[in-house]
């Protein structure tokens, strides 16, 4: 016998908001180092839903991604550096600013499918850091060093707020009236139009949530590190958000969450050992999952465990 | 007047760079073409075919020019694994590719990428290398023009000549040429249908890896394990802007991203703004003409 209200959100998101509500609560006594690696460790989740919006769900393949990202981290350094704002205005001006270059991509590229859709954003993405590499008022390619001081407390809350909310979504868009639009739209998109479904909308919709949460997250990203480097823009950060998708299984609600886990924790421990050897490893593990299981972790339990599927998702 | 000159110098060697570019797009453009796949790890066997270069060079003493075949070579058996390794199980038995067998591909094929860079890196470490081979300057009309990159764009064109005349007058050419356009009609003529995608896919990989070792010749430092960041992307933007599958597509496609780039320069001010103008052609294209500038 289970309460109605639980059981109308489904296990997965009161699983999901458990461990973010434990989190919470716990993060004033965790000890600052681990701290850190939580928040980093949010900031690459909240990257990954955001891929996770658009690619996940709508089956467009966006190898650019990194660029809302850069562009959130460059709005908040710029706007705390030269105009002093707080910081978490900050963020909220890096989502902006997100979601205004999501727009503006967005209603160029998502009118091309498949490779195409692919090629166009991975070519904007490396235009657009060439671009703002040559922009003296951005750094000139040096990038922007502030001096905001290391508060872990304040950079936590804000990018737990962000995840939550970004999951919150997902999961209203899942499981709303759009959502049989978006499924259907990743199913065969010429049917979904037939059908009365305006796909162009619900995609840029899509893509410009996805730009939005990516820019704040790239704002908090620039907040941690007390400025932003061209290294923002690096195609590694776009590779990791959708190695995070698929290792952890494209469109479901979990997933997202538990691939950030299985790619970032184990970079981490690499990271003091061998630099650049967890990614031999991660570039390994995506090529065999593409290929032998397209679901991910969590879509393969769903798949082969029938059990699970009234509580994974 | 002196500004004209400057002009003709940059148009001469942004004509020159284009041929190399279309040379390792040209690689692309087969695999695309035939297999109907984007080969997202394309930039890095780009720099295999770089390194393989870099080594002759270091334990032969080979100049890029010469090692050129032995990359090739390498290149075709790299292609037949390439295409067994990820290709098969998408095509075969598959009349198109879907979305979906779309989506594998291009996210198994990155995985590679990502293996790949890092790999070379652990292996040869992430510095720079080039090769130390620059055989003068040539004098035309009042233009000076590298006498490697003359050499270079000369075997770029000789190579892409070549493949059109395999493609064009061979039986296995039309064969590919066949499969590329109609899976179910060749194979009811009798063609096989593996053995023809993978020869074609391994031709691809041959033209990528020799297009990287040509391209040393215009990087005297620029050997290193994330080289793809750059040229796959230009290698991605000259085959949309030739059109997919169509093989002068390529030249013309890189002789065109090669004097925006080399070009524009002059008037922007810089390589990089120019390089961004020259990624960003691609969108108008591909709205106003998606299938290319070639008809």
């Amino acid at each position: 016998m289970r309460l109605r209200g639980i059981r109308s959100f489904g296990p997965t998101l009161w699983g999901i908001a458990l461990f973010l509500v434990v989190l919470a609560g716990t993060a004033p006594w965790i000890p600052v180092f681990l701290l850190t690696v939580l928040i980093q460790l949010l900031i690459f989740s909240t990257l990954a839903y955001s891929l996770n919006l658009i690619t996940g769900l709508t089956g467009y393949v966006s190898f650019g991604h990194v660029v809302f990202m850069a562009f959130g981290a460059y709005a908040l350094a710029f706007a705390v550096g030269t105009f002093h704002l707080h910081p978490v205005a900050g963020v909220a001006l890096g989502a902006l600013v997100g979601l205004a270059l999501a727009l503006g991509i967005g209603g160029v590229t998502l009118r091309f499918r498949g490779v195409y859709f692919a090629i166009a954003t991975l070519v904007v993405a490396v235009a657009a850091s060439y671009i703002v590499l040559e922009i003296k008022e951005l750094g000139d390619g040096q990038g922007i060093i502030l001096n905001i001081g290391f508060e872990p407390l304040s950079w936590f809350y804000t990018i737990w707020v962000i995840l939550a909310i970004e999951v919150i979504l997902t999961y209203w868009i899942t499981h709303g009236r759009i959502g049989y639009g978006v499924r259907s739209i990743k199913s065969d998109e010429d049917a979904a139009k037939a059908l009365g479904v305006n796909a162009a909308r619900v995609k840029l919709f899509l893509y410009a949530l996805s730009g939005l949460f990516a820019g704040g997250a790239g704002g908090v990203y620039a907040w941690t590190a007390s400025g932003v480097f061209p290294q923002a823009f690096d195609l590694t950060f776009s590779l990791q958000m959708l190695a995070m998708i698929v290792i952890g299984g494209m469109g479901t609600l979990l997933g997202p969450l538990i691939g950030a886990v299985a790619v970032y924790i184990p970079s981490y421990i690499f990271l003091t050992v061998l630099i650049g050897f967890q990614f031999i490893i991660i570039g390994i593990v995506v090529t065999l999952i593409a290929l032998f299981v397209p679901e991910g972790i969590v879509g393969s339990l769903r798949k082969y465990i029938p059990e699970l599927r009234g509580i994974l998702e | 007047m002196a500004d004209v000159a400057l002009f003709m110098a940059d148009l001469a060697l942004g004509l020159l760079l284009g041929c190399v570019f279309a040379v390792i797009a040209h690689g692309l453009n087969l695999i695309w073409g035939v297999a109907k796949v984007v080969n997202v790890a394309h930039g890095e066997f780009i720099m295999l075919g770089a390194y393989g270069a870099y080594f002759l060079n270091l334990w032969f003493g080979f100049n890029p020019l010469l090692s050129v075949p032995v990359d090739a070579a390498i290149g075709l058996a790299v292609g037949v694994g390439f295409y067994f390794g990820f290709l098969h199980r998408e095509l075969r038995g598959k009349e198109s590719m879907g979305l979906q067998s779309e989506m594998v591909t291009l996210v198994a094929t990155f995985g590679l990428a990502l293996f790949l860079i890092n790999a070379v890196q652990a292996l040869w470490t992430g510095n720079n290398v080039g090769i130390p081979w620059s055989p003068g300057v040539v004098l035309v009309g009042s233009i000076q023009l590298p006498l490697g990159g003359l050499y270079v764009a000369i075997m770029s064109v000789a190579i892409i000549g070549l493949s059109h005349v395999f493609l064009t007058k061979t039986y296995l050419g039309n064969a590919i040429r066949a499969y590329s356009q109609d899976i179910p009609a060749t194979q009811l003529v009798g063609i096989n249908p593996t053995f023809t995608a993978a020869v074609g896919t391994a031709l691809g990989f041959c033209i990528t890896m020799a297009g990287g070792a040509l391209l040393t010749v215009w990087l005297p430092t620029g050997i290193f394990p994330a080289m793809g960041n750059l040229y796959a992307p230009i290698s991605f933007v000259i085959v949309v802007l030739g059109g997919p599958g169509k093989m002068w597509g390529s030249l013309v496609g890189g002789l065109t991203l090669g004097v925006i780039i080399n070009v524009g320069q002059l008037f922007v001010g810089s390589i990089a703004l120019a390089t961004a103008i020259g990624f960003l052609t691609l969108i108008p294209v591909l709205l106003l003409r998606p299938e290319g500038l070639l008809r």
